[in-house]
């Protein structure tokens, strides 16, 4: 089983890290150069992992287990104005991502008000494209029950918080609550604060846990990383997209962020060992998210295979 | 403790926790707004069912304008004045009421933190900002920012000593108005 770890240490001499990683059978899934440290996120054998621990010990890094590694969550805010922005909305996105997930935070058009809040079917469509998705609403018991129309028609699980203490029976729709962080004017730093971060994490990390649990009962024809490894091997351009992680990983498949129509075809004849192509074996389509591809890898039980 | 001596604050319904948050937040944004000291009591009802959110305010009034004597100091010299400026804030402000009142010819500005002014008037007692009326804007700014983001019907009335702030989700009718000005006087006789 691969394991998702995140390696933090100087530059100096990182590439044997990435080079232990790749002989050993596991991925680079992101690398952040920032000055002289880098931060890798790596999908290791968990067999193999006490020798990049050997490894990191001799580098002076850091090794630490990232749960949410390789997958994609939305934190969504009502929009993108002052009263949720920056406190609790970057908050929650920065402490996520600090668990290894790859964190957009999306502000809606309309998702204001009590009465009045909405969701249009773009938006919908755009967080159904992730593994997970945090709703940050505020300190209204009232204004929480009834804003639970902007999530009932996601799919993926989503994560409710808000400010009151709040029976689980109230929001049927929601995969779970987390209360005590509505809307606040000022940073998360007192140790209660930093611990209902924890808990959004955790609730995060059980959501995804459940959609891995579903993906088992009908398991993928391969897994995203592998895919990922071979479009970074057999699309060359997409070392050249300016995003900061041109391949993102779902749980479900990748989102290779080239544009669609000039891509497609060559994201499609990307080749395996075995000799399938990815148009074989997975949906290549338009994702939400500008024009990038999103591929969805197909269940074995509508290809008849696994590898 | 709180810096105003009268602070209450209102919600209908089941809603302590939102009463108490609201309270947190409030005073949060009014710090980083630098408003706190200026504001003598507040009385802040929310009815979520409405749903309707007023506040009320009493100032502590009293910011006198600010002159040119306060941003710097003021010497006479050969032929004019000269002002050596401490504040650099009101730069701006103050060259520009120097140049309305004795001409762009007649101000000189040889260093940064020094003008010179070629006229026998003393300009000591000119009024460089008029602080009352920025700090109404801030606190209109402020007040739009502690209301809760749906609520995007308002209605600010404000004046020397006092001001009354509602902000609705419906349109603002004058009944609702009168509701809930009527609910703040029975806080402020309760």
């Amino acid at each position: 089983m691969l394991e998702p770890v995140m390696f933090t240490g100087g530059l100096y001499k990182h590439d044997l890290v990435v080079e232990l990683v790749e002989d050993l059978g596991g991925y680079v899934l992101q690398k952040n150069v920032t000055q002289s440290e880098v931060i890798l996120l790596i999908l290791i054998p968990s067999e193999d992992k006490s020798v990049l621990e050997t490894l990191i010990k001799e580098l002076r890094g850091e090794l630490v287990r990232a749960p949410l590694a390789g997958t994609e969550v939305a934190v969504v805010t009502p929009t993108l104005a002052i009263h949720h922005l920056p406190h609790t909305a970057c908050d929650i996105a920065e402490y996520l991502r600090r668990h290894g997930s790859k964190t957009n935070m999306m502000g809606l058009a309309r998702g204001v008000g009590r009465e009045i809040a909405q969701i249009n079917e773009y938006e919908t469509a755009l967080i159904n494209e992730h593994d997970a998705a945090v709703f940050i609403f505020g300190n209204f018991r009232e204004c929480i029950r009834k804003k639970e129309s902007l999530y009932r028609n996601i799919t993926v699980p989503v994560v409710v918080t808000g400010g009151p203490e709040m029976a689980k029976s109230e929001l049927p729709y929601a995969f779970e609550y987390v209360p005590s962080i509505g809307r606040v004017a000022h940073r998360a730093r007192k140790a209660t604060e930093i611990g209902t971060l924890d808990h959004i994490v955790e609730s995060v990390g059980r959501a995804l846990d459940k959609t891995r649990a579903d993906i088992t009962k009908d398991p993928l024809t391969t897994s995203p990383p592998r895919v990922m490894d071979a479009v970074r091997e057999q699309v060359p351009d997409v070392e050249y997209s300016y995003s900061p992680l041109p391949i993102a990983l779902n749980l479900g498949g990748v989102r290779v962020k080239l544009p669609y129509e000039r891509y497609k075809d060559a994201v499609k004849a990307v080749t395996f060992d075995e000799g399938v192509t990815l148009g074989e074996i997975a949906t290549i389509r338009p994702s939400h998210m500008k024009d990038y591809i999103l591929v969805r890898i197909l269940p074995a039980s509508e290809t008849g295979y696994v590898f | 403790m709180d810096p105003m001596e009268v602070f209450k604050i209102v919600v209908t319904g089941q809603e302590d926790f939102g009463a108490k948050k609201y309270r947190e937040l409030i005073m949060d944004i009014l710090q980083d707004l630098g408003l706190i000291r200026s504001i003598g009591r507040l009385y802040v009802y929310v009815d979520i069912m409405e749903p309707v959110f007023a506040i009320y305010g009493l100032l502590r009034t009293g910011i006198p304008p600010l002159t040119v004597r306060d941003v710097g100091d003021v010497l006479k010299t050969e032929g004019g004045y000269q002002v050596k400026i401490n504040d650099e804030e009101h730069m701006s402000d103050l060259l520009k009421i120097l140049w309305g009142r004795y001409g762009r010819e007649r101000v000189e500005q040889p260093a940064r933190d020094i003008v010179i002014i070629a006229s026998d008037t003393d300009p000591s007692g000119l009024t460089v900002a008029d602080l009352e009326t920025e700090f109404l804007q801030d606190l209109t700014d402020g007040l739009v920012r502690v209301a809760p983001e749906g609520f995007r019907n308002r209605r600010n009335e404000m004046n020397k000593d006092s001001f009354f702030f509602i902000a609705a989700e419906e349109t603002l009718t004058p009944e609702l108005i009168a509701k809930t000005k009527e609910k703040i006087r029975e806080m402020q006789n309760a």
